[in-house]
């Protein structure tokens, strides 16, 4: 039963991780952080996080198309990494992702979706 | 109440100093920031479900659980713990929790500046040290959030009255939310964003966003001017004060208004009254002038019909940490599992 230091410690863990926190995107904030951030501006990275989120939940129709779809994860990809956004769901009213940044050469894409999904679930089911 | 403090300065002192206790901010809505060692560990607020609101209205914990987690943590502070010890949460689920809940309250705990705000050692709130939190962030996210939504509709009036939709749509096309739509079907034109809050276990500040942003599309209306801070009570009386002087003189006038009558009666009388009504007004108007400031401006004070300020209608009720608030939130919880 992780709590939240240890989800992120365990994201880091993930290969070519350089960053990882938790962001409420309802407001753009950054819950808890670890490691690195774009610009090494945490706040200005959740705000971010946040907006893409926003976006592609609320201001596309991409997760409208069939009733009950949900939004699981996102990703960015940059020529230098990867940006990926996995909703943490809780029974409870909060609106909150785990946002990983990636290295493009060390990072391996399919092994970080599928540990982010672990970490998520792990967060908030026992 | 010693002389105005903004209660994030206060918490930043508190802090500084490495206190424990709560934080108790007056106001509407008001809250309550509880301190250990001068980090944060919970702060609540009416405006805000608490974690207990959010975990049961959402179906995670049944009120029975709650209950007895409450009983037997409250005494000793250890409700959070309890809760993951026995396997009713995740520690995951409940740090994120109280992390929402503690920077959902803050936001109205911490967003006037102008709150009456006090310190009191030692109190720790039931739920006991789950997180810890740097006061700075907790000040600065509050101010961002106040800034949030003042971009989206600069009108803060909306955070505290009845939540009332507008009964024609402004334009042909409306597209929203799922969580906008959850609160314009529940707003009957009484509840507050509190209100909604709490029946929807949504947190505060989300609730006022999307009620920030729905007033900002015209589908909700606009609330009365009078609301946000009682101008009718606060300002009022000191418009009038000066206004009170130039309507007196009319009064006495007034009451010489028996020589009305005499008019018909015959040409001639009618001569000298209006000379005399002419030289009464102003000679009151010199004597009235000196005494007006030691007038109580009562006549002004309130226009008919306007609404009592919430000061005297209903003080809102003192927070008090402790037992008492346990056993209301107990009877609360109890109550709602009954309907």
């Amino acid at each position: 039963m992780p709590g939240v230091e240890n989800c992120l410690q365990e994201a880091m863990a993930i290969p070519g991780a350089i960053g990882a926190s938790i962001v409420d995107y309802t407001t753009g904030f950054p819950v808890a952080t670890t490691g690195a951030a774009p610009n090494e501006d945490h706040e200005a990275a959740a705000a971010g996080t946040a907006d893409v989120v926003q976006a592609a939940q609320s201001r596309s129709l991409f997760v409208s198309a069939v009733p009950h779809d949900l939004l699981e994860d996102l990703i960015i990809t940059t020529a230098g990494g990867y940006h990926l956004l996995r909703l943490v769901r809780t029974d409870f009213d909060s609106r909150l992702v785990l946002y990983v940044w990636l290295d493009r050469l060390r990072g391996n894409l399919a092994v970080a979706r599928r540990r982010m999904q672990t970490l998520a679930d792990e967060l908030t089911t026992r | 109440m010693p002389p105005a403090v903004a209660p994030s300065r206060l918490l930043k002192q508190a802090a500084d100093d490495g206190r424990t206790g709560a934080l108790l901010v007056g106001g509407a809505p008001g809250g309550t920031v509880y301190l250990v060692r001068g980090a944060v560990t919970y702060a609540e607020s009416a405006a805000a479900p608490g974690v207990g609101e959010l975990l049961t209205v959402s179906g995670r914990l049944a009120a029975r659980t709650w209950e007895a987690a409450l009983e037997a943590g409250a005494g000793r502070g250890a409700v959070g713990h309890l809760l993951y010890e026995q396997g009713h949460l995740t520690q995951g689920e409940l740090e994120l929790c109280v992390l929402g809940a503690t920077y959902d309250a803050a936001y109205f705990a911490l967003g006037r500046p102008d709150a009456p705000a006090e310190f009191r050692d030692d109190v720790r709130h039931w739920l006991g040290d789950v997180v810890r939190i740097d006061p700075g962030a907790l000040t600065r996210e509050s101010r961002r959030r106040t800034k949030l939504v003042e971009d989206i509709f600069p009108q803060p009036g909306l955070d505290t009255a009845p939540v009332i939709p507008v009964t024609r749509a402004p334009r042909e096309r409306v597209s929203m939310t799922a969580a906008q739509w959850e609160l314009l079907v529940h707003a009957d034109g009484q509840r507050t964003p509190a209100d909604l809050a709490q029946l929807l276990g949504r947190a505060g500040y989300a609730t006022v966003l999307e009620l920030r942003r729905m007033a900002a599309l015209g589908l909700i209306e606009a609330p009365p001017p009078a609301t946000p801070d009682n101008p009718d009570f606060v300002r009022l009386p000191r418009a009038h004060g000066e206004a009170v002087n130039r309507v007196r003189p009319a009064v006495p006038a007034a009451s010489e208004a028996p020589t009305v009558p005499i008019v018909p009666s015959g040409a001639s009388p009618p001569a000298p009254a209006p000379a005399a009504v002419a030289v009464v007004p102003a000679q009151v108007t010199v004597a009235s002038a000196p005494e007006a400031p030691a007038r109580p401006p009562k006549l002004a004070r309130r226009k008919p019909g306007a609404r009592l300020p919430k000061e005297i209608a209903a003080e809102p009720p003192e927070p008090h940490p402790g037992a008492d608030e346990v056993l209301l939130k107990r009877i609360r919880t109890a109550l709602r599992a009954l309907r």
